[in-house]
């Protein structure tokens, strides 16, 4: 059973206790792409955690003390520190925690993967309002079109480089902070929008053999069943999947 | 120290030849605020460096070449690579410098300057918007809406009792927000923090950092400026 495969925490449920010794919290929702990059690196690094689920759609007063507009994911430590914004809270736990580094040590390959995610950053909102577009109804050529011109600007990168990965022949952090909008697009109905980039579909192939990204991946019939609960305003979308 | 030259380069300039060893170049406008903060830390951990300036609205064929974002400041160091994105720029001085580190090592205490800095994040384009705006009311409402962003920082000085926003002496964060709050002035926009009295004693801590006023510009350059700017074809 995945990790955080809990019930969420709603309006007038208990908050949680201090986080233990030896341990980090993450608010998260299971199918939240920002909190997925945040799993995929707390996974990546093997960092011992738990998860705490939240309802989106019905937020515990409590959960306004961790972040002040009530977003996911946030981090909290056993000292009661909270971090969030989801790159902020993959960068500390890349610094504080030992092991594996996902980002390079070299500052000019880091400044480098900074600029790459920068380059990714229309991405997020528009595979988002594609997928509401096509939820509800409406036609959405503009969006894939925009969407299409971005995905064409990574694959430049790919090709330039000539590396399988965006941070060279291994993944590293870069790739994992990319991934959760890419694992989406078969379930959100906008495959075709890579039909015309060879190189980043060779890196989707490349990802889904990653032993962290296999971890995570999502069940898609789990995930369509949330996503018919959610545009439907079940408050009950985001347990779905869980027994 | 090769800095502050008076160079601008615009249309028809020869592009820049290599880098020498141990200098490092930034590609700038001399009153372009995200530039700023990058001339900012390179002037506070003493980095040898030679400022090009550029033409901001006739920019040189090969400063696209350069930039795909054909944005302000670029770095470039003697290995040819080019840095961009002010934030990133700043970061990457921090880190591949030895010296004066203006970024806490502490996991935590970094990932709350970035925090902050998103909190901060909104400003810019705020203040941008407010100096290209026509009418009295949008200007009274980006005003209130400044104000609002202001509190935030506000309520941050207040919790963590310092006069800076990474504790009691100056560090990135304060770097990198510094060049909006020193604009307001010029931009007639210092009622904005009436209401916020911490952040007002820091813009005057601010202003006593050697490093802040060895490069700030006087209001009447920068209203200068803005005057030329907005004029249709202006600079």
């Amino acid at each position: 059973m995945s990790e955080d495969a809990t019930r969420t925490l709603g309006k007038g449920s208990q908050p949680p206790g201090p986080v233990p010794e030896g341990l980090i919290r993450i608010y998260s929702m299971r199918f939240c792409p920002y909190s997925h990059r945040t799993r995929l690196v707390l996974k990546a690094k093997d960092i011992r955690h738990e998860v705490v689920n939240i309802n989106l759609r019905n937020k515990p007063e409590w959960y306004y003390t961790k972040h002040p507009f009530g977003h996911i994911p946030v981090l909290e430590t056993s000292q009661c520190q909270l971090i969030y914004e989801s790159v902020i809270a993959c960068e500390y736990l890349d610094d504080a925690y030992p092991g594996r580094k996902l980002f390079p040590y070299d500052p000019y390959e880091r400044a480098r993967q900074k600029m790459l995610l920068e380059l990714f950053c229309k991405v997020p909102d528009l595979t988002k309002e594609c997928l509401v577009a096509l939820r509800c109804g409406r036609e959405c050529t503009d969006l894939k079109a925009a969407l299409r011109q971005e995905f064409g600007n990574l694959e430049e990168i790919l090709e330039y480089q000539n590396t399988t990965f965006f941070g060279g022949t291994c993944i590293s952090m870069i790739d994992y902070l990319l991934w959760p909008w890419f694992e989406r697009l078969d379930v959100y109905g906008i495959l075709d929008c890579v039909s015309h980039t060879p190189a980043l579909r060779l890196w989707i192939s490349a990802m889904k053999w990653d032993p962290t990204v296999c971890a995570l991946l999502m069940d898609k019939s789990i995930f369509q069943g949330f996503l018919n609960l959610y545009f439907q305003n079940n408050p009950n979308a985001f347990d779905f999947g869980l027994c | 120290m090769l800095e502050e030259s008076a160079r601008s380069l615009g249309k028809g300039s020869t592009p820049l030849g290599l880098v020498p060893e141990g200098l490092i170049c930034i590609c700038s406008m001399r009153f372009c605020p995200f530039a700023e903060r990058t001339r900012l830390v390179l002037k506070a951990e003493g980095i040898r460096h030679e400022v090009i300036y550029t033409n901001l609205k006739d920019k040189p064929e090969w400063f696209f070449k350069k930039n795909p974002f054909s944005l302000m400041p670029v770095l470039e160091n003697s290995q040819g690579q080019l840095i961009y994105e002010s934030a990133i720029t700043c970061e990457y001085l921090d880190e591949a410098y030895s010296g004066k580190k203006l970024l806490p090592d502490d996991p935590y205490e970094k990932a709350c300057q970035k925090m902050v800095f998103e909190l901060f994040s909104k400003v810019p384009s705020l203040v941008g918007s407010f100096l290209r705006t026509q009418n009295k009311e949008d200007g009274a409402g980006l005003k209130e809406a400044l104000c609002k962003e202001f509190s935030k920082l506000e309520e941050v000085l207040i919790n963590k009792k310092t006069t800076f926003f990474g504790g009691n002496s100056v560090s990135m964060i304060d770097y990198l927000i510094w060049p909006s709050f020193e604009r307001l002035e010029a931009m007639k926009l210092n009622e904005c923090v009436d209401h916020t009295p911490e952040l007002k004693l820091w813009m005057a801590a601010m202003r006593e950092d050697p490093t802040v006023s060895a490069l700030l510009t006087v209001v009447k350059d920068w209203q200068g400026f803005t005057e030329v700017y907005l004029q249709p074809g202006g600079l």
